[in-house]
């Protein structure tokens, strides 16, 4: 156990040790190790990880930095608390990296050392970011990982690149002095910055304005991040234009971090003021259940890939963020599960587009009919990640769904909600996989609208060494869902214990529930539609596209790209929530 | 949006945000009057345990040293991500565009004389406010901005050319890599003593002492060094782009 | 006048955002963000002001003289860094923007949208 302890800070602190003597050996080390000592870097940090997630089951490991260790109530230093639920975010998110790393094999060597530099600032911010236990440290995670991410949307630097990051940096950068400035208002009123303190002070002061201010403030960094509903603009432009590898990692670990960072909060800090609890069960599920639909709808109406699958992932952020507001032990057991699930999936599947960049010399669908025929079992992943997002009843995902729909059970419109935006990412890449790769779906829809741009990547690497990572992806999504539910809801026991409360094993219900079925349907129906469309009936063809067009019409006028629009939508969502505090 | 009916949704916005923003106002503790738990707490200990005078010097480099880690890698990001942004004309083909570096005839000798003279001043100004870190308000991030301001004088007074021969951009990067590096490699080296990451193992020396606070020296020193580099290669980067657009005009 | 700090640091990100929605330049949206910063830096600092109280340094005061709180200083000291580093970021971005578009008005720059 005192082995175990001492590991505590190595997750954070290795990869920032590595990334900075890679930067100071810069030009002196031969051209392929950087990215092996990339690799060996995030697999060390990942069994490092994995090893914490098993040993603090039982009981949370606590680690205080320059061996402050409080005594009494007066936390003087920062200290991690490593739970279940933070150490397998943390796993998962090394596992990941190590996986991009082998997709990008030498893909960045024309910037030397610099993007490994980066993307291992990136990993250890995440790390860092997942097992804190301070505010402010959380702040300096938060934005240490965002400042690699600005860095390396841009990197391609054509205009689009250049445009995505703007907005990225812009937006988010407001999220953060957000933060900052809800971090002083709770350190007014509480004058602590430790987790546990924190909450301490919130107990006696529940519903206080000024508690509520720094929620509000602070969980609009966590909800930008996270891409909900009406703060998600930012995300599809830097997905669409940043480096395929830098978009699997932003869609399988950064977005889904912001949220997991709100369930901290909401747990760890707020959950003694019944204000915050009861907006979390009111206003953020059903922000959740808009975001489903805004991102499911907004999917089906892109033509370029890496687009499309951005808006999935904002869809799937909606998934997420219901399940977190759930504020139960079967909510943090699904979104657990759901957040590797999901971005297991959706990793494989911006490898997908990856691929499609390099061999194909493009990632716009429409242009690429049949183009890939020749690589089909590229085809056939992508066909499998299609099902998956869509509600297939099996593998992580699934779990995960399953979990949180039994946290929602009485909610019906919100159920239906979530089916139907899962629904349509999956007939979005179904529609993708059947289109490029079996060369069907002569006639687009409403898809040929979608913003598009000519675009490729260097082929410098062989196609196995890019589909070997994506298979270990879809491998892994595909564990069996009971396995997969049982593990979480152990692992959401752990973090209930390490947030103060008692550690509660959610029951686990039964998979392949009616909600997994019904986003199937849709998914396979829309996908089916939106292939064979000439020959559907005439009538109900032009039916159809008439009833569409205002939704589709105004949907792609609100997200215009620009950054005013954005910022004012920010303010908006702020406004919307400080509404909801006043409403309640 | 149109630019109208995106300031109507800020005003509207705002319009909603006014009243909860001035109930938090109102509920806020006094201005200038109410307990600060935390700050007393550093302010009664630090002096006793660590030695140092300089309170904020406390929190950054002991109490919360790990901020300050996270701190310094975000500026190692920042400089790194600010190369890789600015690489694009300046590495590859067309290194050839930039034409001549500006030409040094544009300066007034009063000019030149000044930066000369002020170059090593506020150099040493800056030393000396990175090296009194733990006794008087300062620090390595302080100090080490100072002194990578005092070489702008250098740019400012001799051009291009003698900056180009004083700051190497390879051993700047080194250097902030290494700053870095010594600020991880410090915390793991308490771990190898037996401590805690960043355990202030080191003897503290006498209290008003500028040696005084053990371990919060080297982390000093090695902010100060990142720091040094950090805003070196910002200047150098930037200031390449200028004297590339001057070569594209002239 | 005890309100004057937070109505101070509430004005600041407001005029800042107001200014970001409304700008024509990417530079001057630059250089809004660090109004709004300016408000997260006025916040913390007034949050641990201490009425009549010295500056947290014991070298010419004895240790245990009553002082302003100095954690939020070392906080503020952090947010500078984070607003150099994201000003850094930005402008390169911006740098490379008006090389590429020959424009930075914001309106003009929407991804993938030519």
């Amino acid at each position: 156990m005192i082995a175990l302890h001492s590991l505590v800070p190595l997750p954070a602190v290795l990869p920032i040790a590595v990334a900075a003597l890679l930067l100071t050996l810069a030009g002196r080390l031969h051209r392929r190790l950087p990215d092996l000592v990339a690799i060996a870097t995030a697999a060390a940090v990942m069994v490092i990880a994995a090893l914490l997630a098993r040993g603090s089951v039982a009981a949370p490991i606590a680690y205080w930095f320059g061996g402050w260790v409080p005594h009494g109530a007066q936390v003087l230093g920062v200290g991690f608390v490593v739970d279940p639920v933070g150490a397998a975010v943390a796993a998962f998110a090394a596992l990941l990296f190590a996986l991009t790393f082998v997709f990008a094999w030498g893909f960045f060597a024309d910037t030397g050392t610099r993007f490994h530099v980066l993307a291992l600032v990136f990993l250890g911010a995440i790390e860092g970011f997942s097992l804190t236990h301070d505010l402010f440290n959380l702040f300096v995670w938060f934005e240490l990982m965002s400042v690699a991410a600005f860095a390396l949307t841009a990197y391609a630097l054509n205009i689009s690149a250049l445009e995505g990051a703007l907005g990225f940096t812009v937006v988010n950068t407001l999220g953060s002095f957000f933060m900052l400035g809800g971090t002083g208002l709770i350190y007014a009123r509480v004058g602590a910055l430790d987790f546990a303190a924190l909450a301490r002070g919130v107990a006696p002061a529940g519903d206080d304005p000024v508690v509520l201010a720094a929620f509000c403030l602070i969980a609009m960094a966590m909800l930008i991040k996270g891409a909900i509903v009406p703060l998600h603009f930012w995300l599809a432009d830097a997905h669409a234009v940043a480096p395929s590898p830098v978009s699997v990692i932003f869609s399988s670990i950064m977005v889904p971090l912001g949220l997991f960072g709100l369930a901290r909060l909401l747990f760890a800090v707020f959950a003694a003021s019944p204000a915050v609890q009861g907006v979390a069960h009111g206003m953020l599920v059903d922000l959740g259940a808009l975001t489903a639909v805004v991102g499911g709808v907004m999917c089906i109406l892109q033509r370029h890939v890496k687009r499309l699958l951005a808006f999935s992932t904002i869809a799937h952020m909606g998934v997420l963020v219901v399940g977190i507001a759930s504020l139960s032990a079967s909510g943090i057991a699904g979104s657990l599960a759901y957040l590797i699930g999901q971005g297991l999936v959706k990793g494989a599947l911006f490898m997908v587009a990856g691929i499609m960049l390099a061999l194909l010399g493009g990632v716009d669908e429409i242009r690429l009919r049949g183009a890939g025929r020749a690589i089909w079992p590229v085809g056939l992943a992508c066909a499998i990640g299609g099902l998956l997002l869509g509600g297939a009843p099996l593998g992580v995902m699934d779990a995960g769904a399953s979990l949180i729909d039994d946290a929602q059970a009485h909610h019906e419109i919100l159920r239906t909600a979530l089916a139907v935006g899962t629904g349509l990412t999956g007939a979005a890449v179904l529609r993708l996989a059947g289109r490029v790769f079996a060369g069907l779906g002569a006639h687009p829809g409403v898809e040929r609208d979608g913003p598009t741009e000519e675009e490729r990547e260097p082929a410098q690497r062989p196609l196995w060494l890019m589909f070997a990572p994506l298979l270990v992806m879809l491998g892994l999504a595909l564990v069996p869902a009971h396995w997969a539910a049982r593990w979480a809801a152990i692992a959401a026991g752990g973090f209930l214990l390490a947030s103060g409360g008692t550690a509660t094993i959610p029951h686990l219900p039964p998979t392949a529930d009616v909600g997994a079925w019904t986003s199937l349907a849709i998914a396979c129906g829309f996908a089916a539609f939106a292939l064979l469309r000439h020959r559907a009936p005439h009538g109900l063809r032009a039916v159809l596209e008439t009833a569409s067009w205002p939704v589709s019409g105004l949907l792609l006028r609100i997200h215009s790209g620009i950054v005013g629009d954005y910022v004012a939508w920010v303010v908006a969502g702020l406004a919307v929530l400080a509404a909801g505090f006043a409403l309640r | 949006m149109s630019p109208r009916l995106r300031v109507v949704l800020l005003a509207g916005s705002f319009a909603v945000l006014a009243v909860p923003a001035w109930r938090t106002m109102q509920a806020l503790p006094r201005f200038g009057h109410h307990a600060l738990p935390y700050g007393d707490a550093i302010n009664a200990a630090a002096p006793k345990q660590r030695h140092v005078t300089n309170m904020v010097s406390a929190v950054n480099f002991d109490y919360r040293g790990v901020d300050t880690l996270g701190e310094e890698t975000m500026l190692l990001a920042a400089v790194t991500g600010t190369a890789v942004l600015l690489r694009g004309q300046r590495e590859g083909g067309e290194r050839d565009r930039l034409g001549p570096p500006r030409p040094h005839g544009g300066r007034s000798e009063a000019i030149v004389l000044a930066s000369r003279i002020a170059a090593p001043f506020t150099f040493l100004f800056g030393l000396y406010v990175a090296l009194h870190a733990m006794v008087t308000p300062g620090g390595g991030f302080q100090g080490g901005l100072v002194m990578a301001t005092a070489l702008l004088w250098v740019f400012l007074g001799d051009g291009h050319l003698a900056w180009g021969r004083l700051v190497r951009t390879g051993w700047v990067d080194a250097c902030e890599g290494m700053g870095v590096a010594a600020y991880a490699a410090a915390g793991l080296g308490t771990m190898l003593a037996g401590g805690a990451f960043l355990q202030n193992v080191l003897p503290r020396g006498a209290l008003k002492s500028m040696l005084s606070g053990g371990l919060m020296q080297v982390l000093n020193a090695a902010v100060a060094l990142a720091v040094v580099a950090g805003f070196l290669t910002l200047f150098v980067e930037f200031l390449k782009e200028t004297a590339g657009l001057q070569g594209e005009t002239e | 006048m005890n309100l004057l700090p937070w109505i101070i640091a509430a004005w600041l990100a407001a005029v800042g955002i107001f200014g970001i929605v409304t700008s024509r330049h990417v530079v001057h949206l630059i250089g809004c963000l660090s109004v709004v910063q300016s408000s997260t830096y006025v916040v913390l600092l007034s949050v641990g002001f201490r009425a009549g109280a010295a500056a947290p340094i014991f070298y010419d005061k004895p240790p245990g003289t009553i002082a302003v709180d100095p954690v939020v200083q070392a906080l503020v000291l952090t947010d500078v860094v984070v607003g150099a580093a994201v000003t850094a970021l930005l402008l390169a971005i911006a740098l490379q923007i008006c090389r590429r578009k020959n424009t930075l008005d914001p309106e003009a720059l929407r991804p993938l949208r030519p």
